[in-house]
């Protein structure tokens, strides 16, 4: 559940951003290309970095076993 | 499919579109045409005079008198900076002035400041020797007024002894002789004279040896630093006087004296005449002195009258010299009154040229236009791609690789967002992440100030990637709040750990560790696990994954841009038997991996993917037991590693022989295209066939399939294992900031003592600094290079391109600099 969420958030993020994108700089169908490839790639490769690391420990294998010295 | 083909073209993606021009050019208007459209810069000249010589070029004369011109330049130049003032460039007037009339003044110029220095370094020269004179004068005074003592002394005694005498001639013998002895008395006579105090002792034992004992050497250090004229430093002199007698002696001497460069200076015995002299030398010096001040201050004023210019004037050299280098590429016509050039101009740039082309027209007041037209060619043209400030940077570490074949796909597009975001995986510190971004914000704000300076070459660098900087330190930022590391320390920021002790006592969480009693933590990674002693084997799992899953995900957009490439140059051969069976083995195999991993984290499984894998090809038709994720896992497999067989095969052999076969086919329709009619021009052809050879060499072009297809299969197994990479790095540097936290900051902090604190966090700070910012930001820079430039690009980039260099007064303001 909690991964769908956020993946929702993430989306919704990129779209915002693609919006921001395209307002502050509107220079033509092909600039605006460029930067909505720029912005989807960008949001695509937070993603997968958020998503890896909240997957690997949505059933980790191993606990924290903590050193003396805490 | 409808919406991509009615997508617009994308900005950066592939390059402009080219076009070869010919130029014809009336000769009265080719110079104002060649400068315009140096303004404009945007025409690359092809150099249709490439076999000749330098000296047998049409405008050779003119290039050489700009080179003359600035060599002139550069000789005022030297002048001023000798003289120490600063060309004050002011914004240029930019009044037309005539090349001619500039090169007479600079002749003028010229010759002036030559004679101004001959004359100033002859006044200097005059003026030191009288300086050294005035010193001698001084100094020399005490050495004979003490010998002058000596030889009262002894004329008294002479007189003494005279003057009892009764007889008149003895008396007047006497009296010459005493007269004569008051300059050969004692037979001693003396040279005066100047020498470096280096030389002194030298000099002296030189002496002493040459008259074997028989002189008076006197001497004492002048009192002010003499500008020595040959090696024009201030040095240190000593005044002497050498007591002699006899004249061999004195040739002698003067001999040593101008070996050893001293400098004998006649000062007369007699006090009088020596304040006399000193006087006279004296006014001279002072004369001398205001006369060197007026020539200086004069040379100055020249100077800096023409000090304004000067930048000026050396632009509009460099400018001329330019415009001839370029107007030798263009040969004159058979009539001799035109010039004709070819070249590349962008599409779009066309109607710019065009005007400036008429522009130059009108203001030569030419009565003929010039004619600008299209010409096929079947050479490859020029790869142009427009960026700006902040793609510049990324085009450039692109183009370092590889200049992009014409037209074909740009990494540089993705490049701006993976590169940045591959170092950030490697570097992932936002604590580090923020002291980047502070430098990158430092560089941007200054950005106006910094551009017009001339910098050093690492900071040029520096200063040239600072777009490149800035999304390095914010992709930092966030890959160091995933990975929840600030100076290596771990906040609880997106709330509470996942992780708590079983019970209260917390008794064996130093044993068997602590339980999972909430969902994930919802952004990164878990604060619990820094300092755990399972903390690397969870880390080292997750990064080496991670890595995995980023590896395959580039090589796959890799993939897709070959295709994208094979879609534009309409090659569906390279479709259908390159891409579809590089993506099937790839994903079969690697893409198959990266979901076996997805799927043991959604579902806790402790399967063995090591195992999995290997197994996978060692027996695929064994039971997999304990190891299998999902149901149906076996045959999938089994499809799995069919595929990947089958399309290495597919990738390698149809392509080179349904080659020959179009081959063939194209060269049975020329053979009848030539029984027909001989004047068919052959020239007609596509441009490829006229190129190639008529013989389609068939191991040739299976080797090279060959070579790729192994290239492929070998390097899809090395280049996802070289994206490990990525998992290695990040540990190192979370390692050694770990260490320096850990073992400097913290232990120095320990103590009670002050002093030791403030080292700590000194040592910290400069380890910090030199070692993890600008030594690890270095190194995850490079490796994520390597990514980029190997394992990235290798699957769809030709980058046997040229760049496209137009004639360009701009571009060559910054090559000079």
């Amino acid at each position: 559940m909690g991964f769908i969420l956020t993946t929702l958030i993430f989306l919704v993020i990129g779209i915002i951003a693609c919006f921001c994108a395209r307002i502050c700089c509107n220079k033509g169908p092909s600039a605006n290309l460029f930067h909505l490839t720029l912005v989807i790639t960008a949001t695509v490769c937070c993603w997968m970095m958020w998503a890896i690391v909240y997957l690997a420990q949505m059933n980790p294998l191993i606990v924290p076993i903590l050193s003396e010295g805490e | 499919m409808e919406l991509l083909k009615n997508l617009p073209e994308m900005d950066l993606m592939r390059s402009e579109k080219m076009t070869f021009v010919q130029l014809i050019i009336p000769v009265e208007s080719a110079h104002r045409a060649v400068s315009y459209l140096g303004e404009l810069g945007l025409l690359q000249f092809r150099d249709l005079n490439n076999d000749k010589s330098p000296f047998q070029r049409t405008f050779v004369n003119q290039v050489k008198r700009c080179a003359e011109m600035s060599r002139k330049l550069r000789f005022l130049k030297d002048q001023l900076h000798k003289a120490g003032l600063l060309s004050s460039a002011l914004p240029a007037v930019q009044s037309d002035i005539d090349l001619e009339a500039l090169e007479i003044q600079l002749a003028e110029h010229e010759h002036e400041f030559i004679e101004m220095n001959a004359n100033s370094e002859k006044l200097q020269q005059t003026y030191n020797e009288l300086l050294e004179f005035k010193m001698v004068l001084q100094k020399a005074r005490s050495f004979l007024i003490s010998g002058k003592s000596y030889e009262t002394a002894e004329g008294r005694e002479l007189e003494e002894n005279v003057y009892p005498s009764d007889y008149p001639e003895t008396a007047s013998l006497m009296e010459q002789a005493t007269q004569s002895g008051q300059s050969n008395s004692t037979g001693l006579r003396f040279i005066s004279g100047i020498i470096p105090k280096s030389k002194a002792l030298l000099f002296e034992r030189m002496l002493f040896r040459a008259t074997r004992g028989n002189l008076f050497f006197n001497q004492a250090p002048a009192d002010e630093l003499i500008m020595d004229h040959l090696s024009s430093e201030l040095v240190e002199k000593t005044v002497f006087v050498v007591f002699f007698s006899g004249e061999q002696a004195k040739t002698k001497i003067l001999k040593i004296c101008e070996a050893y460069g001293a400098n004998c200076y006649p000062v007369p015995e007699d006090l009088t005449k020596q304040a006399q002299i000193t006087q006279e030398v004296l006014s001279r010096l002072s004369e001398l002195e205001t006369t060197l001040d007026v020539g200086i201050r004069h040379r100055n004023a020249a100077l800096h009258s023409i000090g304004f210019q000067l930048t000026i004037w050396m632009n509009m050299v460099k400018k001329e010299k330019a415009v001839f280098d370029t107007l030798n590429m263009l040969n004159f016509d058979v009539t001799k009154k035109c010039l004709v050039g070819e070249g590349w101009c962008p599409i779009f740039a066309k109607p710019q040229i065009q005007e400036a082309l008429q522009r130059a027209t009108f203001d030569s007041s030419s009565q003929i236009g010039i004619i600008f037209h299209v010409m096929d060619t079947v050479e490859p043209p020029p790869t142009y791609f427009r960026t700006n400030k902040f793609t510049n940077a990324y085009q450039e570490i692109v183009d370092a690789y590889g200049v992009a074949k014409y037209q074909e796909a740009n990494p540089a597009v993705y490049t701006v967002i993976t590169f940045p975001f591959l170092f950030a995986v490697m570097f992932g510190d936002w604590g580090h992440g923020i002291c980047l971004l502070l430098g990158a914000l430092v560089l941007i704000a200054r950005e106006g100030k910094l551009s017009s300076q001339k910098l050093g070459s690492f900071m040029e660098i520096l200063f040239g990637g600072r777009y490149i900087l800035l999304m390095m330190s914010l992709f930092s930022i966030y890959c160091g709040l995933i990975y929840n590391e600030f100076f290596s320390v771990p906040y609880h920021i997106f709330g509470e750990s996942a992780y708590k002790c079983r019970d209260d006592s917390c008794s064996d969480a130093y044993t068997v560790g602590l339980i999972k009693s909430r969902d994930a933590y919802p952004f990164g990674v878990d604060p619990s696990w820094r300092g755990s002693r399972s903390e690397l084997p969870f880390l080292n799992s997750l990064k080496m994954k991670m890595s995995i899953l980023f590896g395959v995900a580039q090589m796959n957009l890799g993939i897709i841009l070959s295709y994208f490439n094979s879609i534009f140059f309409k090659n569906s051969l390279d479709i259908r038997y390159q891409f579809v069976p590089q993506v099937i083995f790839l994903n079969s195999l690697f893409g198959y991996l990266s979901l076996l991993i997805i799927i043991k984290w959604c579902t806790g499984s402790q399967a063995d993917l090591y195992h999995v894998m290997i197994y996978m090809f060692l027996s695929p038709l064994d039971d997999l037991g304990e190891n299998e994720l999902f149901w149906g896992q076996r045959p999938l497999q089994i499809l799995l590693l069919l595929s990947a067989l089958v399309a290495v095969p597919w990738m390698l052999f149809p392509k080179p022989f349904i080659l020959r076969k179009r081959h063939a086919e194209r060269f049975q329709g020329r053979a009848y295209g030539i029984l027909r009619s001989s004047e068919t021009d052959i020239d007609s052809e596509p441009g490829s066939a006229r190129k190639h050879d008529e013989e389609f060499n068939f191991s040739e072009v299976f080797v090279h399939q060959m070579i790729h297809s192994i290239e492929f299969v070998l390097g899809s197994v090395s280049n996802t294992a070289s994206y490990l990479r990525l998992w290695a790095l990040s540990l190192a540097h979370s390692e050694l900031s770990t260490v320096f936290y850990e073992k400097v900051l913290l232990l120095a902090w320990g103590y009670e003592n002050f002093l030791i604190r403030m080292v700590g966090l000194a040592v910290f700070a400069f380890a910090t600094a030199f070692i993890l910012l600008m030594m690890e930001t270095l190194s995850a820079f490079l490796h994520a290079l390597r990514l980029h430039w190997v394992e990235f690009q290798n699957k769809f980039y030709g980058g046997d391109g040229y760049k496209f260099q137009p004639f360009s007064f701009a571009a060559m303001a910054d090559d000079e600099d």
